[in-house]
């Protein structure tokens, strides 16, 4: 598709009053296709209006520039109509006559009934025949914005810029009106771009909402692509299974937004004591079962135990808050699933490539893939059922669900699928929702499956809306699953703290691994600040025998959750070269032609070697050796491409040459 | 909060019982000023009643001026006329001062909202003018005139204008940031503009300055006739005094005072034909 | 951590022979026009528990403001009556305070007058010592003692709402009632008015109605919504049992599984079943 309107790196400074400068925008560069809906969010006083201004050509930019199909714009015209917020109807004309005024200036040309029937028929659009000859002052402010919009439409514009246009009303009026708008839209193909601060109208209407932080210097934080298929309807939209995950994202920037401006306020500098560079750590976690070792430390005073005086724990909403946290300093480590590190490293999901390094694996296994009840009760009973099922009902999509597209989850669903002979993107779909919400998107029929930690299969066992179709033990027992990450910078720059951060969380394994100590770590996790789930919950598996809820007794699972035993926590080059294969083979990023070089700079063993010897533990590094999975096919970590090349299913593989020594000096 | 809900009657051609009712409520609000007003003439009766009281009581005023109540249109020549023809005489002048004033002010006014440059070029002047008092005025165009006539009316004019000036300006400026958008984004033309958005807009503005106006031109014009002499209620009062017909005086300035009353209704009347319903307050 | 829902237990657990707090007993509202009668509310009942915290959500037009005005005393029901620990309500009074979306303070007076205002019209009798504690010790609860001498118009729009909510609470009344308080403030600002307010809520053990259009803020604050259908002759829809653990916060709700459910269940009943047409 060809780029309709661009946002051409517009910088928009402001002269104040006592000579100095504000600069509201900074470096905005947004490209807009026809009939695009995009939406503008942010917090007031980020600039959303000013960049809406400035594509309506009420307000230049100090910097760059607009483009509407391949011609600068620089001052207002009908092709791009505004709808405001406060409407700016003429209150002395008439519904009509305000709709005329525009209409019979705008298409002077065309002769007078001609004008006319395009007046009535934008009134008949937006529903307003009996309030024709009323003034604005005589009708509701949501019939108002109505005569806006169709004022608006009838001077056909090329690009309607809609600023705030429901905020003056409340929220559950905006409702009627945010339909009214997507209908007309969809059936006039305009091309919209719309300021809003309401994230659920965000969602209903746009294919892309664009994220501002907030001013000063004002720039696109994020975007976010809107995957509800169209024409939409508000139930179906809430209901889609990535609807509260992508609306939880939002919110989290926002939140993020306020928290940063709070934090402006008083940076936190490194606080060096007891011979390390940084005691001040602020750590992120998930509350799963598999976070454990990060509450042992902290509660059995393991932190300080090794010189970290000043640890926080920061409950974190999502996988991608964990990313984003590390990767913004936000947080100097965190629990990360298996692939992030290497993920961030090459850049997964289009974002800019940030060297991480991993020195301890915190845990292995603890996952399990659990079908909706639905499934289940119409004889799926196994993969080959699936298989079975799907190859019988052709038409009927099945949506499953993982955390995120690092993660082993994700990598797991999708090898068991595949090697089912289910093709995790033609046959199924998989799509990634924050582990919180999969037992309710499951029972609302969002989605018919995911693969997730506990304590969520658990939990749908117990409230028989779903049953445990396999768990890690049955596809790849003693799999890496959760590890410690931090950015490279980090690590070069706190060595130290580094070494006793791992020795902290390495000594908390030990103690996790300990069964005698599970009673007391179940107690822990079910704090509310942890897990803050019911200790039912937590036990199975971890204490408990496991209940599929398949009708089978529960049995006791060994190494359910592995911790230490095993040689459980040294870093292990090999299994990353794995995580690269699969990550490759659905496309979630390139496979790097110096996939050792990458492997090895992610990898530290190096780090875990030291924190072991200081803890006086020897021989537990990683032997070399070759893995299978459950269907038997053999990974040689010497030769990924050749693993690579045995898979029938799988996407196109890019090929990619790394520039690690580029990409640190960033 | 949630809107008002929707209770009004449906219009119906014609409710007798309302209409009644309607006419009760006006008669009831009519008595408390009629009293007012007759507690007031009875305090005045009681204070002049004394034999040495230097003003006349409402009943000696009466019958003092019966003559010039019951016939306003006597005509004896010179400036021995009727009342009507006095007050007529004054509202001439004002008409012909108060419509050039009202003429120049809005345009001025316009002109004046429309460039900052002119704003702040003339805005300090214009508040200074608008204090002088009226009579100020009226040496310096008797001595650039050389004639009564003009001169009253050119002291109206000058006293009627700034409060429109003021006004229309402000009336333009205050369009709000909306409408201008709306313009502009519609690209219309300067007179589109002018006619459909700027005027209507600064309307209500034009209103509150034109009833300013009036006001002080009434006020400037008794004033100014004093000193100029001639036909006009104002002569009339100064050559009462002159006379010593204090009762003469008073029902001049009875007439005066409901006039000045009548030319302000005059002014909200018209406001109200030409302004938009929205904009009525 | 889970104590402190004891005094939400729904109505049924209670004694049958004693009356709840408040009762919305048969509430019916008619206005008599010339093209017959207008009925805004159609037989609401309704028992609030002592320290229950009861949010009303519909659209707009549903009679919710009447209806809570008719708790308020500001207006008279046509049929039934609202008893307040079995007094029938008649008039305004102190023991029930509404807090409006529009402030409503004295613009010429400031924030610790406007609040002394009422605890003098209310506690006459007090020494002003007291008086002056009650005044200083609200606006604190607020948060807004350094700004006491400060004017409305200096005052933000969440700071003007803390105010009117120190100054409700200082007269001590039994009932809070909330006409959408937080409407007019941008999301920052409401989300942590909402925060402060479940505080006060729950240092003061106090009961609260509360009308919002906000499906988020509802599920947050409230032990129950009550869920209006559209008027004329609104009537309760259905009423929701938010069943979140207490002390909320809001990071805690937007993990719990329920959370998605009832906000899905109350869109459903506003936008699908209740849809409201604006014309």
């Amino acid at each position: 598709m060809a780029v309709f309107v661009e946002v051409d790196h517009v910088d928009r400074v402001f002269k104040l009053p006592d000579g100095g400068e504000y600069i509201a925008l900074k470096n905005i560069d947004l490209q807009i296709h026809k009939g695009e809906f995009v939406s503008l969010v942010g917090h007031s006083g980020c600039g959303k209006s000013t960049l809406l201004n400035i594509l309506s050509g009420l307000d230049q930019p100090s910097a760059g520039g607009i483009v509407l199909e391949g011609r600068q714009v620089t001052d207002p015209g009908p092709d791009r109509m505004v709808v405001f917020q406060n409407y700016s109807l003429l209150p002395w004309l008439t519904v009509r006559e305000n709709i005329a005024l525009a209409v019979d200036r705008v298409m002077q040309k065309h002769p007078k009934p001609v004008r006319d029937r395009m007046i009535d028929h934008h009134i008949d659009m937006v529903g307003l025949q009996k309030a024709a000859y009323k003034r604005p002052g005589q009708i509701s402010g949501g019939m108002k914005q109505r005569v806006a919009i169709a004022r608006a439409l009838a001077i056909r514009p090329k690009l309607l810029l809609l600023d705030e246009p429901f905020g003056a009303l409340d929220a559950l009026t905006r409702g009627g009106l945010q339909e009214q708008l997507m209908k007309i839209c969809q059936e006039n193909e305009v091309t919209c771009i719309m300021v809003t601060h309401d994230v659920d109208e965000a969602l209903l209407l746009s294919d892309r909402i664009v994220l501002m932080t907030n001013g000063p210097e004002a720039h696109v934080g994020q975007i976010v692509d809107v995957p509800f298929p169209r024409p939409r309807e508000r139930m179906e939209v809430v209901k889609h299974p990535n609807y509260y995950s992508l609306r939880n994202e939002i919110v989290y920037f926002l939140n993020q937004q306020k928290r940063v401006k709070i934090q402006k306020a008083k940076p936190a500098a490194a606080v060096a004591a007891n011979g390390l560079e940084k005691v001040n750590l602020e750590l992120g976690f998930i509350p799963l079962i598999d976070c454990a070792p990060l509450v042992v430390a902290k509660e059995k005073g393991l932190f300080e135990a090794n010189g970290l005086s000043q640890v926080t724990l920061n409950r974190e909403p999502s996988w991608n808050a964990i990313a984003e946290g590390v990767t913004s300093k936000r947080l100097d480590a965190a629990m990360m699933v298996a692939g992030m590190p290497l993920g961030i490293t090459l850049g997964y999901g289009n974002q800019r490539p940030m060297p991480m390094v991993s020195a301890l694996t915190l845990s292995r296994n603890g996952n399990a893939i659990t079908f909706g009840k639905r499934l289940f009760d119409q004889g799926v009973r196994s993969l080959a059922d699936f298989k079975a099922s799907l190859d019988r009902r052709p038409d009927q999509v099945h949506t499953l669900a993982a955390v995120h597209p690092t993660s082993m989850h994700n990598l797991l669903l999708r090898y068991w699928l595949a090697s089912g002979g289910i093709d995790p993107d033609r046959d199924v779909s998989v799509t990634m929702i924050p582990p919180a919400q999969m037992v309710s998107t499951l029972k609302a029929g969002s989605i018919d499956g995911y693969c997730v930690g506990e304590p969520w299969n658990v939990r749908a066992v117990q409230e028989d809306v779903g049953v445990v179709m396999a768990i890690d033990n049955d596809i790849w027992s003693g799999h890496i699953e959760k590890v410690l990450g931090v950015t490279e910078a980090w690590a070069n720059q706190y060595p130290k703290t580094h070494v006793a951060l791992v020795k902290a969380l390495l000594e908390a394994c030990e103690y996790c691994d300990d069964r005698r100590n599970r009673e007391e770590i179940a107690n822990l996790l079910a704090r509310p600040e942890y897990v803050g789930a019911d200790e039912a919950y937590i036990r199975q598996g971890f204490i408990d025998p496991y209940d599929r809820g398949d009708g089978s007794e529960p049995v006791a699972v060994p190494n359910y959750i592995q911790f230490y035993t095993g040689k459980a926590n040294c870093p292990d080059v090999a299994e990353v070269v794995w995580l690269m294969t699969q990550m490759a083979r659905w496309g979630v990023t390139p496979f790097p032609r110096n996939w050792l070089a990458v492997a090895e700079r992610v990898t530290r063993p190096d780090i875990f070697g030291e924190a072991a010897r200081q803890l006086g533990l020897i021989d537990i590094g990683r032997d070399r050796h070759t893995t299978q999975l459950f269907d038997g096919v053999v990974f040689d970590p010497d030769e990924p491409l050749k693993y690579l090349d045995q898979f029938a299913i799988k996407r196109d593989i890019r090929i990619e040459e790394v520039p690690m020594d580029a990409m640190a000096a960033v | 909060m949630t809107a008002p809900l929707d209770i009004r009657p449906a219009r119906s051609p014609f409710n007798f019982q309302r209409f009644v009712g309607q006419v009760g409520t006006r008669l009831k609000r009519l008595i408390p000023p009629t009293v007012a007003i007759l507690i007031f003439l009875i305090v005045w009766q009681l204070l002049t009643m004394g034999p040495d009281a230097n003003l006349p009581s409402p009943v000696r005023t009466v019958q003092d001026t019966w003559e010039l109540i019951i016939n306003p249109f006597f005509d004896n020549g010179g400036t021995d006329k009727g009342l009507f023809w006095q007050v007529l005489s004054s509202l001439q002048r004002v008409a012909i001062g108060f419509t050039l004033a009202a003429i120049t002010g809005v345009g001025l006014g316009i002109l004046v909202g429309t460039s900052s440059l002119m704003y702040s070029a003339l805005d300090p002047l214009f508040q200074i003018l608008r204090t002088v008092p009226p009579l100020a005025w009226l040496p310096i165009s008797l001595a650039a005139l050389q004639q009564a006539n003009p001169s009253a009316i050119f002291v109206i004019f000058i006293t009627a204008i700034w409060p429109i000036i003021i006004n229309t300006t402000e009336g333009v400026r205050q369009i709000p940031q909306d409408y201008t958008n709306v313009a502009r984004v519609l690209r219309l033309s300067k007179s589109q503009y002018f006619f459909k958005i700027l005027f209507p807009a600064t309307v209500p503005y034009i209103f509150t300055g034109l009833r300013i106006g009036i006001g002080l031109s009434w006020l400037a014009i008794v004033a100014a006739e004093m000193l100029i002499g001639g036909v006009g209620i104002g002569f009339f009062i100064w050559d009462a005094w002159n006379s010593s017909r204090i009762s003469d005086i008073i029902i001049a300035i009875i007439y005066v005072g409901i006039v000045g009353l009548l030319l302000d209704r005059l002014i909200v009347f018209v406001g109200t034909l030409v302004l938009p319903e929205e904009q009525k307050q | 951590m889970q104590t402190l829902n004891t005094r939400t237990q729904p109505q049924s657990t209670m004694p049958a022979t004693q009356e709840p707090f408040l009762l919305i007993d048969n509430l019916s509202k008619v206005y008599p026009t010339l093209n017959g009668d207008f009925v805004v509310l159609d037989g609401i009942d309704l028992a609030v528990n002592e320290g229950e915290f009861v949010c009303v959500i519909g659209h707009s037009g549903c009679g919710k403001s009447t209806m809570l005005d008719m708790v308020a005393g500001f207006r008279q029901p046509t049929e039934g009556e609202v008893r307040l620990e079995t007094v029938p309500i008649r008039e305004p009074g102190p023991d029930r305070m509404v807090v409006f979306q529009n402030y409503s303070l004295l613009p010429w007076l400031t924030a610790y007058e406007n609040i002394y205002l009422g605890v003098n019209s209310v506690f006459p009798n007090k020494p002003e010592a007291a008086k002056k504690h009650i005044v200083m010790e609200h606006l604190e609860m607020v948060g807004l003692a350094d700004v006491a001498n400060k004017k409305p118009g200096a005052l933000s729009g969440g700071m003007k709402q803390r105010v009117c909510i120190a100054r409700a609470l200082a007269l001590r009344p039994k009932v809070l009632i909330l006409d959408e308080p937080f409407g007019a403030l941008d999301p920052i600002t409401r989300e942590e008015l909402q925060e402060e307010l479940l505080k006060i809520w729950r240092d003061h053990q106090i009961t609260v109605l509360m009308i919002t259009h906000d499906i988020d803020e509802a599920l947050f604050l409230s032990d129950r919504i009550v869920m209006m259908t559209n008027g004329p002759a609104a009537k309760i829809g259905e009423i929701m049992q938010v069943p979140f653990e207490r002390p909320r916060t809001r990071a805690r709700i937007m993990e719990d599984p329920r959370f998605y459910e009832l906000r899905n269940e109350a869109l459903d009943f506003l936008y699908h079943r209740y849809a409201h047409d604006d014309t």
